[in-house]
């Protein structure tokens, strides 16, 4: 009997015991690293960075949507396509949408997905145990792309939640907007810090050309300040690019969108991307070429962001900029072979020539196009705002007046050096000069805020425009809905 | 003897040292050993054993009581019929006794092995049922438990016994999320009870799996579910959802070899088309819309292209099936294969699938008994590509291919589509193959009278292989292929379990008490490896193979996870007086998916029992044949989300930065999604209570349940913010669900010249959302044109939709003036309800829309036999449900209108129900324009046999030969215009409902045969 009632106790010892291996219980991720294993080495911060420029080319931050919310809205470019694809960039375009249209939803998420990561690596990156110099660079990097992100969203939507760590599962539903002069303050500390940690271009090796620089966080903080009116402030920035040394303009304008030309001299701040050999959508692709490339073959390109007829009539007579920026029926591309054919469904069809590419490997959709940010002609222009803001009228003109110069190239008889000095005339010149030599690079949707001559402008062209609602976007309906009352929506939406 | 007894304690010690210091896999194999050992050395006495059969159909009768006479010691048959019996000496007695026939009392004489033939005595046979890690009397349960034998699986003609499960059981609702070949089907037991995954789980034969697809429907022995608390509760946190517990054939002992066979033959179509624009309608929507005459002469375009029937077919599907079974003393075997074939009704898709299974027993010595479950299966399907949606949206003005051959461009139109002939051309060289080896080796050792001691080993391995190959083509700028190119991908899962248990069993007097106590641990990974090359030498077969691509093009992938659980099970039946049943159970499991403090759950439950028909009082009013009274309660767990690693935050790598004048690729990695490490499991009350009552000598039964369900600490991945950045939504414990219901069975049986029998299955069943975490009143999700279809909320169902209330449609400016709005309508627009009634039309005037969940699911068989000729009717159906249309609401260009566009309001045709035709915007809000009842019936299955008279065929030595025709989804009664209204979610409760363009339900009809040598 004892022998029994050992043997049984052995059995259920046996049970007892199995319950202990919890070594066996230990699953980890195969294959991946986790939040446990990175940010700890050098690597692991130099990738945590990449990642953050890698969101720069998702469809979510320079797609369809991207287009429709700069271009697109503005008075430069109409939906394009043919007259049925995309209609909610015509409702964007007539000033018909609502706060679900889905380009408000998708450059919000866009935007907030490079905050995202760049809050992980400016976090969590000064806790390595790595190369001092190089920590300070990648932070710096870190920095200028959250405030680069929140400075458009603080533009298109006004008052946002500002998000500047990673959110705990308590957090998701409770975030605030902050005022517009907060998110201006944050924008102008994160640049600040960028532009004490960044090296100047020159200073890349380069492999790391087209990483953030000294002279990119200047620029875009120029641009905050002018914003702000603090012309001064604005101007002195510019200058210090100018006289940096770095940067000069492309003697071709036609030139500057060329793959030559990525990276090139006029480059301050530009998204690279290339089309490997690889799959639909290669790992280095933007869909950018592919929305607004000519529709049908041999482009294969969608054909949104049609240069609008106002667009066309701003520019002076002969600008060769005109040419270089709108692609015409019956034209021959710059590969110097394809000849544009006409499309019988889409009437008086023209396209953006910024964002036409060659053939390339891969299919449409893997655009190879560099997106030009910020480029040297730009920086010029807001110096010569800003100057002109100030009283210099002479800085102003000289700055401008590089610009047409350039423009113009070695035909001396159009686009003459501007001599205007009335504060109110010449203010008048910049702004028709910063519309053609920018034209359908994404910027003007800004500058008509900048000026606050929206409603001026869209109502002279019979748009739906309405003063006091159309000059903010709607906060997508889905961040409303899903924070129930948190979020405030935008006036008149 | 191995070990002494003085010794033992020692030998104990030691063994204890060496059980902890090898804690891995190898634990297992180790002390399965040591107990097989252990129990070995405990055996002694005379046995004996044998089979008990029934007089009449000399079918094994399982669970019969052997008692040895005069003393407390006793056992009870297995699945075959089969006891063994330590009794104390070669001259005892032994009484057998069975529910339903006289008991017989034998000598032994010194026999070691007797078989044993019992008398009906007229009352009704108990059936035995399967519950989890045993078997039971279904007069001894005390939780909801429903069976369905293989026989009932086996009519309808399918590969899949999911789907043969439709309105088949009270309370289980199955239904296939498509109708593409070989599809699973969605099961829901008891409403669904969570807002992630609902799946039930399958044990087949004892082996713990997800996924019941290879299964060969033909060897299903029988089909057990366990509903309620009690009965599921031995699987705890795999169990919230209901258990399927699938036994498949095995051979009988004693008994001569039989040979079935069967085959099938049939023809499936479309069961239903959708009705869309003709082509002179389309000319004529399209012209209003565009405001002027595209389409010059609508009329003259007719009925046009009807892009449904270009891409589905007629489609055949083939079954055969040879089984064999028997055995002798010793051992039993069943050993089948079948071959079954089917085509999709959508061109280029198909399925096959190869099973051979083998199960046998051995009867090692009195005391032990071995055996082994095994299946293998092999598939192969052409995966041609699902056009349904481009079909449904192909504007009918246009034909497949042009006067030249080629096909045709449908961007004429701005269509951002594919013509769908071309890509079912283009596209179908996309091939599946699957192969799954699935078994399990068991032995079963009794010892000192009372106790059994089984190891079970599970072991499960599939494979899955595609291979697809696209050529160069070009049919329009988006619908075009630059590079051939080869893509293949290989996945397998290799998943093993191993249980050990030990029960007690004994009767005394009027007792009787089953204890079972036992662990088990199981791990599971799986594996994927993918390449892709271009630019291939040729297209032909043969040179199909990575190897002869460029290799300058290669790419690949690859991943794997693993995941494990460790648990104690424990469970005890007492039954005092066959009349007062007690049920107890409690599991212990530890998950890998959560962070060890969260990691061990502990699930008990309670059942108690009164089979009040037992009692003298109940007998004299003569009125029932049987009649039980039962409740229980427990707490069962979930835990199968769709990720195995719910609390880590991956890093994700590949998110690559172009830098530099060489334009080089820079890896990123950081983490994309956000996790939650406080995640535990989602925990489920559930109480039962019911009855079963038979009536008229057994001819009319009842069984009523009536049940809650009461699920908290959901798992859900809610839908965050934007503003977060996260990429997915992270799971959290979220919220609290009741399911309230009953489960109604009702079953009339007349066996005279006719035979006869109607059953029905009724659940009513009631979804309520209790209580949302994290302080939430509401969880929106299944967004659509910018802007949710459903709200998930207290006190309404999971899932429920919301959008705008419609009022017609405006006939003019002045009416737009005059009433609330959104700002953009023009005349012939829809008519939003200001809900809240303060004269602004806004976001907060959307309400809820209904549910998609259905309120009522019902099954009703009837079944005649008449010398020979038999007759089966089963019909189902549900009700109380709506369905979105989610594919009317998606018009990136011109697509297709349904039909009721054809009377859409024109300023010269007005409509006060269907608005002006447009594309988008104003119209395409989310609505209840976009949702419709869901209620449907169906006849699920008619079929009409005759049978051979066995006197001519017992001429050619056939034991049965029946021949018979057979319809599948022959009618249906429902309102939703699309092919069907059943769209389950398989993993998102949110998001169920919803007709995104699904594969089209087929109906068919079989002609077969079912053989029995």
């Amino acid at each position: 009997m004892m022998r029994i009632i050992n043997n049984i106790g052995l059995v259920f010892m046996i049970f007892i015991m199995s319950a202990c291996g919890d070594e066996f219980l230990d699953k980890k991720p195969l294959g991946q690293l986790t939040s446990e294993s990175f940010f700890k080495t050098e690597t692991h911060a130099i990738q945590a960075v990449n990642a953050v420029y890698a969101n720069f080319r998702s469809w979510e931050f320079c797609g369809l949507p991207y287009i429709g919310a700069t271009d697109v809205i503005s008075d430069d470019s109409d939906k394009g396509s043919s007259e049925n694809d995309g209609l909610f960039l015509k409702e964007i375009d007539d000033f018909l949408f609502d706060a679900t249209n889905q380009t408000f939803s998708t450059i919000w998420l866009g935007h907030y997905n490079s905050i995202s990561r760049a809050n992980q690596a400016i976090i969590n990156i000064p806790a390595i145990d790595m190369n001092e110099g190089l920590k300070n660079r990648l932070v710096g990097e870190a920095k200028f792309i959250r405030a680069f992100c929140y400075f458009r969203l603080v533009q298109w939507f006004g008052e946002v939640p500002l998000v500047d760590k990673q959110l705990a599962d308590n957090e998701y539903f409770t975030q605030t907007q902050s005022s517009v002069q907060e998110i201006y303050d944050f924008v102008e500390k994160d640049l600040k810090d960028a532009i004490a940690s960044l090296p100047e271009k020159s200073e890349y090796a380069s492999p790391d050309l087209g990483r953030a620089t000294k002279g990119a966080a200047k620029g875009i903080l120029a641009k905050l300040y002018l914003l702000e009116k603090k012309n001064a402030e604005a101007l002195a920035l510019c200058e210090e690019i100018i006289n940096s040394n770095q940067y000069q303009l492309v003697p071709q304008y036609n030139l500057i969108f060329t793959e030559a030309n990525e990276n090139g001299t006029e480059s301050v701040f530009e998204i690279g991307a290339v089309a490997l050999q690889a799959a639909v959508a290669g790992p280095g692709a933007t869909p950018y070429n592919m929305v607004q490339g000519v529709r049908g073959i041999p482009n294969l390109g969608w054909g949104f962001n049609r240069p609008s007829d106002d667009l066309v009539a701003a520019y002076e007579p002969g600008d060769p900029r005109r040419q270089a920026t709108v692609i015409y029926v019956g034209e021959i591309l710059p590969d110097g072979v394809t000849q544009v054919q006409d499309n019988p469904d889409i009437f008086n069809e023209r396209f953006n020539q910024k964002a036409w590419v060659p053939a390339h490997a891969g299919l449409q959709d893997n655009g190879p196009g560099n997106i030009r940010i910020l480029r040297y002609a730009d920086v010029l222009l807001v110096a010569a705002e800003a100057a002109n803001e100030v009283g210099n009228s002479a800085k102003a003109l000289e700055y401008v007046n590089q610009v047409r110069k350039r423009a113009r190239g070695s035909n001396n008889f159009i686009l003459k050096d501007l001599t205007i000095t009335n504060q109110s005339d010449l203010r008048t010149a910049i702004r028709k000069e910063r519309r053609v030599e920018l034209a359908l690079e994404q910027h003007r949707w800004f500058d008509l805020k900048r000026w606050g001559i929206q409603s001026e402008v869209f109502t002279k062209l019979g748009k739906n425009f309405i003063t006091g609602k159309h000059e903010l976007f709607p906060l997508p309906q889905t961040e409303i809905d899903l924070t129930t009352g948190n979020l405030k929506q935008n006036p008149g939406y | 003897m191995l070990f002494s007894t003085t010794s033992s304690g020692l030998f104990n010690i030691l063994l204890v040292y060496l059980t902890t210091k090898y804690m891995d896999k190898k634990k297992y194999y180790f002390i399965a050993l040591l107990i097989v050992l252990v129990i070995l050395k405990m055996n002694a006495q005379f046995t004996v054993s044998g089979t008990v059969i029934s007089e009449s159909g000399a079918e094994p009768l399982i669970g019969a009581t052997i008692l040895e006479q005069g003393t407390a010691n006793g056992t009870t048959t297995d699945l075959d019929g089969k006891f063994v019996l330590d009794v104390s000496g070669p001259t005892a007695t032994i009484s057998i006794s069975y529910v339903g026939f006289s008991e017989m009392i034998i000598p032994i004489d010194s026999r070691p092995l007797i078989d044993i033939v019992l008398k009906e005595s007229g009352v009704l046979i108990d059936q035995v049922v399967v519950v989890g890690y045993g078997v039971q009397k279904k007069s001894d349960l005390t939780g909801a438990v429903s069976s369905l034998k293989g026989e009932e699986i086996q009519r309808i003609p399918t590969p899949n016994f999911a789907q043969a499960l439709q309105g088949k059981i009270a309370g289980v609702y199955a239904s296939p999320p498509s109708g593409k070949p070989g599809e699973s089907a969605v099961i829901r037991i008891r409403g669904t009870g969570t807002l992630n995954n609902s799946n039930p789980l399958y044990v087949i034969d004892g082996m713990i799996t997800y996924d019941a697809d290879f299964l060969n429907p033909q060897d299903i022995e029988s089909i057990e579910v366990l509903k309620d608390a009690s009965s599921a509760a031995i699987y705890g946190s795999r169990g919230a959802n209901g258990v399927i517990i699938i036994t498949t054939k095995s051979g009988k002992k004693n008994k001569n070899g039989e040979i079935t066979f069967s085959a099938f033959t049939g023809q499936q179509q479309a069961a239903k088309y959708i009705s869309l624009l003709d082509g002179s309608q389309f000319a004529r929507a399209y012209n209003q819309l565009r405001g002027q005459n595209y389409f010059t002469n609508p009329d003259s375009l007719g009925v046009g292209t009807d892009w449904q029937r270009e891409v589905l077919q007629t489609a055949p599907i083939y079954n055969a099936q040879l089984g064999m079974s028997g055995g002798n003393e010793s051992m039993s075997y069943a050993i089948s294969g079948n071959f079954f074939s089917q085509d999709g009704i959508m061109k280029n898709t198909s399925y096959e699938r190869t099973t051979v299974r083998l199960n046998t027993q051995f009867q090692v010595n009195p005391w032990m008994t071995v055996g082994s479950n095994a299946a293998y299966a092999s598939s192969n399907s052409q995966n041609g590509p699902n056009v349904i949606n481009s079909a449904y949206r192909m504007p009918p003005v246009l034909s497949a291919k042009d006067a030249n051959g080629n096909f045709t461009d449908p961007t004429f139109y701005g269509l951002a589509l594919g013509n769908p002939a071309a890509d079912q051309f283009y596209k179908s060289n996309n091939f599946g193959k699957g192969t799954s080896l699935l078994g399990n080796l068991f032995a079963e050792i009794k010892f000192l009278k009372h106790f059994r001691f089984r190891s079970n080993y599970g072991y499960d391995f599939n494979k899955s292989e595609s291979k697809y190959f696209e050529p160069k083509f070009a049919v329009s700028a988006s619908q075009l292929n630059n590079n051939e190119r080869l893509s293949v991908r290989e996945g397998g899962n290799n998943n093993w379990i191993w249980e050990q248990t030990l029960s007690y069993l004994n009767e005394w007097e009027k007792h009787s008490v089953n204890v079972l106590a036992g662990f088990t641990a199981e791990e599971r990974t799986s594996n994927e490896i993918g390449a892709s090359r271009e630019n291939f030498p040729g297209t032909t077969d043969e040179l199909l193979f990575l190897s002869a691509g460029n290799d300058t093009t290669q790419m690949n992938f690859g991943g794997a996870s693993e995941e494990a659980l460790n648990s104690l099970l424990f469970r005890t039946n007492y039954t005092y007086n066959d009349r007062y049943l007690l049920t107890a159970s409690m599991r212990v499991d530890k998950s890998s998916r959560f962070k060890p403090d969260n990691r061990t759950g502990y699930f008990p439950s309670i059942g108690l029992g009164w089979n009040a028909s037992r009692e003298a009082f109940v007998q004299k009013l003569n009125i029932f044949e049987r009649l039980k009274f039962k409740a229980s309660y427990g707490i069962l767990g979930n835990q199968a989300i769709g990720n195995r690693y719910p609390t880590s935050a991956v890093v994700t790598s590949a998110l690559y930065a172009v830098f530099g004048g060489g334009e080089s690729i820079n890896t990123g990695a950081t983490i994309l999604s956000a996790s939650n490490p406080n995640l535990k499991w989602e925990s489920s009350k559930q109480s039962d209570i019911g009855v079963e009552a038979g009536f008229l000598d057994g001819r009319f039964s009842l069984e009523a349940d009536w049940y809650v369900r009461n699920t908290f600490d959901i798992i859900a991945d809610v839908p965050i913010p934007d503003y977060v950045g996260s990429q997915n939504n992270p799971f959290v414990n979220t919220a609290q669900v009741i399911n309230k219901g009953w489960d109604l069975t009702f079953n009339w049986r007349e066996a005279r010249t006719v035979t006869y029998a109607f059953s029905a299955n009724i659940s009513p069943v009631s979804n309520e959302v209790r209580k949302l975490a994290q302080g939430k009143t509401e969880i929106f999700s299944a967004f659509i044109n910018g802007e949710p279809a459903t709200k998930t909320e207290v006190g309404l169902p999971i899932g429920s939709f919301y959008g705008f209330k419609t009022d017609g449609i405006f006939q003019s400016t002045e009416e737009i003036a005059n009433s609330p709005k959104l700002g953009n309508e023009k005349p012939g627009d829809i008519k939003y309800v200001d809900t809240n009634g303060d004269g602004i039309l806004d976001g907060d005037d959307r309400v809820n829309l209904g549910s998609p969940i259905p309120t009522l699911t019902y099954g009703f068989n009837a079944s005649f036999d008449w010398k020979g000729l038999d007759l089966n009717i089963d019909f189902f159906g549900v009700s109380g449900n709506k369905v979105f249309n989610e594919k009317e609401t998606s018009r990136f260009g011109v697509y297709n209108w349904e039909q009721r566009v054809a009377n859409a309001w024109t300023p010269e045709q007005p409509s006060d129900n269907e608005p002006r035709v447009t594309n988008g915007g104003h119209n395409y809000r989310v609505s209840d324009r976009f949702i419709e009842d869901g209620s449907f019936i169906r006849l699920r299955n008619v079929s009409l046999g005759y049978t051979i008279p066995a006197s001519i065929t017992q001429k050619i030595k056939i034991t049965n030969l029946r021949f018979y025709i057979s319809g599948t989804n022959l009618w249906t009664k429902q309102k939703f215009s699309g092919y069907t209204p059943e769209f389950p979610n398989g993993s998102n409760s949110f998001n169920v409902g919803f007709d995104g363009g699904t594969y089209p339900l087929a109906k068919s009809i079989q002609f077969g045969v079912n053989a029995k040598i």
